[in-house]
């Protein structure tokens, strides 16, 4: 199985990563660039589909929270959706519900930001 | 105690999926449920990027072995680093609602630790050789 992978795709002025493989302290250096590049080119509202992804690990995690006030303060954001129960129950057990929306259906992560 | 199986691998992130598989494996043939091997697997991999990041700090030429061994209903894993020793049993879990507010980053892998094992034990032996212990006990 591959490691890990980022699929980009747009919707409208939303960029839409899908995430493949697992995220841990390895991986997750691969994210954060694509986070940093984004923002960097003003593409502040993000939907991120977990559907792909096997296995996130707290470096996982620690991405999401390193630029989710970023996005926000440029008037974008940080969506989550397709968890897996395995993978949102990390999320979950910490916690990271109160700061970030979590969706189950990416059709309902993107009309969130209309 | 019960046949122990050990791997030992250089510090590096990289060999994490590794020692996921190696302990997950163990786990398994232990009995666990999935979703305790995967609480299992998440927490041994917390512990050894830990290791890799503050007692290595990414120093490849170091290394970590990982031993396991089930006996009395205790799966047990056991760490062996040098390098800077580091208890999880010393460190208080984070505030949450204070660390969302803030926009904190890191510092989570010792409450998942502390969350999904049911021991962690930690020794520092011959001065310079630290061996971190995470224990699962089976249920039923």
């Amino acid at each position: 199985m591959e490691e890990f992978s980022i699929n980009t795709r747009k919707h409208d002025d939303i960029v839409l990563l899908d995430l493949n493989g697992f995220l841990d302290a390895h991986t997750s250096v691969e994210l954060e660039k694509t986070f940093e590049e984004l923002l960097a080119q003003s593409s502040n509202k993000i939907v991120v589909n977990f559907q792909k992804l096997s296995y996130i690990s707290s470096a996982g995690l620690g991405v999401f929270m390193a630029f989710i006030e970023n996005a926000r303060n440029n008037a974008g954001d940080i969506k989550l959706c397709g968890m897996s129960d395995k993978i949102y129950n990390i999320f979950d057990m910490l916690g990271f519900p109160i700061l970030f929306e979590i969706y189950k259906e990416e059709d309902t992560a993107l009309e969130k930001f209309a | 105690m019960g046949k122990s199986h050990k791997i030992t691998l250089s510090s590096s992130t990289k060999n994490l999926a590794k020692v996921r598989d190696f302990v997950g494996e163990q786990a398994a043939e232990s009995g666990f449920d999935d979703s305790t091997i995967n609480q299992i697997i998440l927490s041994v991999d917390e512990a050894c990027t830990n290791i890799i990041k503050h007692a290595h700090k990414y120093d490849e030429n170091e290394s970590i072995e990982v031993e396991t061994s089930f006996a009395n209903g205790e799966f047990k894993i056991i760490l062996k680093y040098k390098g800077k020793a580091f208890d999880p049993n010393g460190i208080n879990n984070p505030n949450m609602k204070e660390y969302f507010s803030s926009f904190k980053v890191g510092g989570l892998g010792v409450p998942i630790m502390k969350k999904f094992m049911s021991k962690i034990e930690f020794d520092t032996k011959n001065s310079d050789t630290n061996l971190l212990t995470l224990i699962k006990i089976i249920h039923g």
